[in-house]
């Protein structure tokens, strides 16, 4: 029996929903895809619940009809600068006379990690445990080992409840249940970034229209996860002042012209505005068109850098930069994240198999979406999460 | 109707103490205010009171205002504020008698200051309450700080939020854009002079619509009723043109005005007022087609007060300036704001009109809007209980630009990020 997933992003601009199915040999297929243009929503925040609620019912209506489906339930992808992550810690030290670490003594150290409330009106969405310590040392699994002391560590992140029971409220309303709530940095590093990547160390970066989502790992695990005010509407309104022009022109500028690296050829060419040569049209140089992007680019860059502070260190990121969403398709930007990350940045590719349609940058969180629910369901009759050490303890420890 | 016998032509403009003529004062508060009164340039600009208030004597004894006030002695003993906008309000709160008379019999307040100042930013809005309280209209053009002078800019735009609350419209002129405003190797000089000029041009339009007679009048009473609610967004531009085609020029200008593209400036306008002055060849026909063309491009509301004026000095040259505001709805306070000389301006000695009377009908302008409205003491549809100063984001038509929507700012260190980042560091596009 294969078993249906879907898969969903409330976008800035667009709301994606994907299908997709697993068969019984665990191969994935997507049997449905959609989007549509969001209006209600602001820099990942939503504003109109109707509008965007409409929007992603329809979304999820299209993708079932192609797919010849209906969901019940889906994975959905959380972004918006409500949202904060922070270390939790926590250490107990080994109870047992013998000197081996039992689970009580995780539960303690877990207990002590926990003890942070989230301030009024907000809960925790996420928690992602790091490698827990003994004496120091990572270790996969302390139980039964000799030492003195454990450490959990966790990067956990919070949420305006108001926000996060909007989109909660956006699936109910089409009476679509959540299997689970994914940061959207976190979902498109699993499709960009694979394993080895993330054990060498990688920061990726999900540009959107309305926030860029940031992720950072370290040995494979998750440090750092942030939420930037900025996208490619950004651009777009830079454009349409500096420019100055109506915001729709601005956009078609900026995905015919676009560019993040300025270069000497740019004064010399001039572009028409509107392209038809009515009335009102006119020329700008390239050089204004680049010169606008590059500041603005180059200022998100350094947002970045300066939040991730002393995370972004090169000896520590093998897997490098890598960049993604629909904003990050600007020609040379990944010239310009080098120069101001001071680490080798490109742009990601997705794994072999996933048809060039569905396989765009602006596409990553949503099939991230999907990878990650591959993940989750595994093997067949079986949760990953009953099973493996990781399940074990999560259960116990309450996460 | 030459500049010489001007002052034949309208005896109802400004000259002794005929209670039907429209008094006009433009006070500059603060440093930068009186820095920009000084800067003025516009013709007749001697028939408009012009009046410095500050605390600081230096600053006063330099400007070359014809009225200068002094406040707050004993709070700062001649010296400025030190930027403590707290101080300056208290100061000016002590003395507003002193402000009473200065705006008694005042129609039309032209308030200039610079909102990041301790005077500018804490007495400006005291000014403008003041002026309407005694039933005048309040224009205000307020220079802000750069972006990156984190702390006064906060504090200026705080002021800002409080002078809204009592002018009619407010036009900010963050220091951000001066580098826009200039040509490509302008001075810092060259560009505050451009700022300066902005404002002259603000000024002078609104006053000769006020105050000459044109080819297409309005009377005062109408502007009135135009800006008769609180002030939202405003916007406001110039352009000019020549020659043969100087009008479409003019609005090919208008719409590439550096002051129409800034942050803050509302992409639409419930309340515009048109002003066109131009040479004795511009064609009636031309001129219904341009203003049309401008109340579609500014989404104009039902308030619109158009214009027009032939200036033989022009030649073959056409200026074009627009003020919009968005309408938040009528204002709390009762106020009265009929012209204080009561009843009507134009009474029985206007002289014969050479040129045909025709007054454009206004507020006739196709609105695309869904909303309903009363045709007087606008009522904005008040949707859901929302507060004031929230915009009403349901109508996709209005576009006031991209984050309009979002009540509040994108701050971070101090800084908004939906600001253009090439405002904020400086870096001058040339287009």
């Amino acid at each position: 029996m294969s078993k249906i997933i879907g898969a969903v992003e409330i976008g800035t601009s667009q709301a994606k929903v994907l299908i997709g199915e697993v068969s019984e040999t665990q191969t994935l297929s997507i049997v449905g895809m959609s989007s549509r243009a969001n209006e209600g929503m602001r820099k990942g925040e939503i504003l109109d619940f109707r509008n965007v609620a409409s929007c992603v019912h329809s979304a999820i209506e299209a993708a079932e009809k192609m797919s010849g489906t209906t969901i019940d339930s889906i994975y959905l992808a959380q972004t918006g600068t409500h949202l904060q992550g922070m270390v939790l810690r926590g250490s107990a030290n080994v109870a047992s006379s013998d000197g081996r670490v039992t689970l009580a003594d995780l539960q303690r150290a877990a207990d002590e990690a926990r003890r942070r409330q989230p301030s009024e009106g907000r809960s925790y969405v996420h928690h992602v445990r790091m490698p827990i310590l003994l004496d120091g040392r990572p270790v996969e699994d302390p139980v039964g080992l000799i030492g003195q002391k454990v450490e959990l560590i966790y990067w956990s992140i919070d949420g305006e409840n108001a926000a996060i029971q909007k989109n909660l409220d956006v699936a109910s309303s089409y009476s679509l249940d959540i299997d689970d709530l994914i940061l959207s940095s976190v979902a498109s590093s699993t499709i960009v970034a694979g394993q080895d990547v993330r054990r060498a160390g990688a920061l990726v970066i999900d540009m959107g229209a309305g926030v860029t989502d940031i992720a950072l790992y370290r040995h494979g695990n998750l440090a750092y996860t942030g939420v930037v005010s900025v996208g490619g509407d950004h651009v777009t309104g830079d454009l349409s002042m500096g420019l100055r022009v109506h915001e729709p022109y601005a956009e078609e500028l900026k995905l015919e012209y676009g560019k993040a690296l300025p270069d000497e050829a740019d004064s010399g060419e001039e572009v028409w505005i509107i392209g038809n040569q009515t009335i009102g049209d006119r020329k700008v140089t390239r050089k204004a068109i680049t010169d606008i992007i590059h500041v603005r680019i180059v200022e998100l860059f350094e947002i970045i850098s300066k939040e991730l502070g002393e995370l972004l260190d090169p000896k520590e990121m093998g897997g490098g930069v890598i960049l993604t969403g629909g904003a990050s398709k600007l020609p040379g930007i990944e010239v310009v994240a080098s120069k101001v990350l001071g680490v080798p940045v490109r742009k990601g590719n997705f794994p072999v198999g996933i048809s060039p349609e569905i396989a765009k940058p602006e596409n990553a969180s949503v099939l991230g979406l999907l990878h990650y629910a591959l993940e989750d369901h595994g093997l067949p009759g079986e949760s990953p999460k009953e099973t493996s050490f990781l399940g074990k303890i999560g259960g116990f420890l309450g996460m | 109707m030459s500049q010489d016998n001007f002052l034949d032509m309208c005896p109802t403009y400004k000259s002794g103490m005929d209670g039907s003529q429209i008094r006009a004062k433009v006070i500059g508060v603060g440093g930068a205010g009186i820095s920009l009164i000084d800067g003025l340039r516009f013709d007749n600009f001697d028939a408009v009171d012009n009046l410095a208030l500050d605390v600081d004597l230096r600053t006063l004894s330099d400007s070359l205002a014809s009225e200068k006030v002094s406040f707050g002695r004993r709070h700062t003993r001649g010296m400025g504020t030190g930027g403590e906008f707290a101080l300056a309000r208290r100061a000016i709160e002590e003395e507003k008698d002193l402000l009473r008379k200065q705006l008694d019999g005042v129609d039309l307040v032209f308030l200039l200051a610079g909102l990041g100042g301790g005077t500018g930013g804490g007495v400006a809005p005291v000014v403008a309450r003041i002026a309407r309280e005694s039933g005048a209209l309040v224009f205000a053009f307020t220079p802000m700080p750069f972006s990156w002078e984190k702390s006064r800019h906060a504090q200026a735009e705080e002021c800002l939020k409080d002078l809204r609350k009592h002018a009619n419209a407010v036009v900010p002129l963050p220091n951000d854009s001066l580098l826009q405003m200039g040509g490509d190797d302008a001075t810092a000089l060259e560009c505050f002079a451009e700022a300066s000029r902005n404002v002259s041009r603000g000024i002078s339009a609104i006053c000769k619509l006020v105050f000459q007679k044109g080819m297409i009048d309005v009377d005062f009473a109408h502007l009135n009723r135009a800006f008769n609610h609180r002030a939202g967004r405003t916007l406001f531009g110039y352009g000019s043109g020549r020659g043969q085609d100087a009008l479409r020029e003019a609005l090919r200008s208008l719409m590439v005005c550096p002051m129409l593209h800034l942050p803050d400036v509302s992409k639409a306008a419930d309340t515009l007022v048109i002003f066109i002055n131009g040479g004795p060849g511009m064609g009636m026909s031309a001129l219904q087609t341009i203003s049309e063309e401008i109340r579609k491009e500014f989404k104009a509301g039902e308030h619109v007060v158009f214009g027009a004026h032939i200036d033989e000095n022009l030649g073959d040259q056409v200026e074009i300036t627009v003020l919009g505001v968005t309408d938040l709805g009528p204002i709390s306070s009762t106020v009265d704001v009929a012209p204080s000389s009561g009843g009507e301006i134009l009474n029985a000695t206007t002289p014969t009109k050479t040129s045909h009377p025709s007054r454009l009908v206004v507020g006739q302008a196709k609105k695309t809007k869904t909303k309903t409205e009363k045709t007087t003491g606008s009522q904005k549809k008040q949707t859901l209980g929302v507060s004031q100063n929230t915009f009403d984001f349901m109508e996709d038509e209005n576009q006031r630009g991209i984050f309009d929507n979002v009540p509040d700012r994108n701050l971070y260190d101090g800084e908004d990020l939906d600001v253009p980042a090439y405002l904020r560091r400086g870096v001058k596009i040339s287009i």
